[in-house]
């Protein structure tokens, strides 16, 4: 057994609840995939034609890791590009932020869904790597057993509902600072 | 011992996910609460042309192609309804019919252009969605600079003279019908017009 072994349901809850993330993310992008063009277009990193194939190849690679993680064999690949994934989302909005181009949309909220970018995102993806991480860990061997199912529900429930909550906060604070800048 | 622990363990999951769950609905009670203190009056931002300067001209292409003289006096006599919005923004999203129906009833009087800013990707499918290069599109920098527009959806009514009647941020069809009053009765704003008339009323 490795000296540092995540508890096998904690890794569970990761697993699932980063999986369901991922999955949701790529959907709304796939749904929407001409909507995430022009907020990777927003960001003025990639140049301008590369921006279709780029957001595309984004949401693709969301689903592959979402389904990966689903997987018991590439559990761990996953995990490593999950946070590779969060960390270049993270250094385009740091960057964003840098060049001061605070009022573009993320692309990180679905369609109608439009969020400035916002210091609360990078700490929110700081956070997302840390479970990504904490997942890519070796995994325990204690045999799981009945209680710990209901660990991972009551996890899953209460992760899903604070993510939102933290999402919705992120878009109060951004409504709250236009409406401090028009007084 | 055991069962106890099993007991207080789902007790508290139960008590985690309401308590998560009254958070989440908290925060999207705040969320109605900041849509609900939106100002009710086209609200004037500082800066820009005032009402009855001329508005500056600016040779613009609009999304077709065509060149536009924006600002220039026209010469079929009709006002021009600058109104700028954002692919990004919701809310001008919302007053996309409304700008239509108005665009109906007042087509004797008034045109609507529509002005953004930003590389064309980003609103090649906003525009094709909502049939929008009909209406007039014109993507520019300097036009949202030229009227200091920090705000959206933010609006300008230049008459067929040329010179600024009324502005404003609008989020509604009654903050778009205030510019068209302010301009019929020569009040720079709604507020302008309630302050001369020594009202106390507030608007916003």
């Amino acid at each position: 057994m490795a000296p540092f072994a995540l508890d096998p349901a904690l890794h569970a809850i990761l697993r699932l609840a980063l999986a369901l993330l991922f999955l949701g993310a790529s959907r709304h992008k796939l749904r929407d995939l001409a909507g995430f063009r022009g907020a990777l277009a927003g960001y003025a990193i990639l140049p301008e034609r590369a921006t279709g194939p780029a957001a595309a190849g984004l949401a693709a690679a969301e689903l592959g890791v979402g389904v990966g993680l689903l997987l018991p064999g590439s559990a761990f690949a996953s995990a490593v590009a999950a946070a590779a994934l969060l960390s270049i989302y993270s250094g385009a909005i740091a960057l964003g932020l840098l060049r001061g181009r605070r009022h573009i949309d993320c692309g990180c909220a679905g369609p109608g869904g439009g969020r400035p970018l916002s210091e609360g995102l990078v700490a929110r993806n700081a956070v997302l790597i840390a479970a990504a991480a904490l997942c890519a860990l070796p995994v325990g061997t204690r045999p799981l057993v009945w209680i710990d199912a209901v660990s991972a529900v009551g996890g899953l429930a209460a992760l899903a509902l604070l993510y939102g909550a933290i999402d919705v906060g992120l878009a109060n604070g951004a409504r709250l600072r236009e409406l401090r800048g028009r007084a | 011992m055991m069962d106890a622990l099993i007991v207080s363990n789902v007790v508290l999951w139960i008590l985690v996910i309401a308590l998560s769950a009254t958070v989440l609905a908290l925060l999207r009670q705040i969320g109605v609460l900041h849509e609900r203190v939106a100002p009710a009056g086209a609200l004037i931002v500082r800066g820009g042309p005032a009402v009855g300067e001329v508005a500056p001209v600016l040779e613009l292409e609009d999304w077709s192609g065509a060149k536009r003289r924006v600002g220039a006096p026209d010469t079929e006599g009709r006002s021009t309804l600058l109104f700028f919005l954002s692919p990004s923004c919701p809310l001008c999203k919302m007053l996309l019919p409304v700008l239509e129906s108005v665009a109906a009833a007042e087509g004797r009087w008034l045109r609507v252009l529509l002005a953004s800013a930003g590389p064309r990707a980003e609103h090649e499918a906003f525009v094709r969605h909502h049939g929008l290069e009909r209406r007039g599109y014109v993507l520019s920098e300097q036009l949202g600079l030229a009227y200091r527009v920090g705000k959206l959806p933010y609006a300008v009514l230049i008459d067929e003279a040329g010179v600024v009647r009324a502005s404003g941020l609008v989020n509604s069809r009654e903050h778009l019908e205030s510019l068209f009053e302010a301009k019929e009765r020569g009040a720079a704003s709604i507020q302008a017009y309630l302050a001369d008339r020594g009202g106390e009323r507030r608007v916003a």
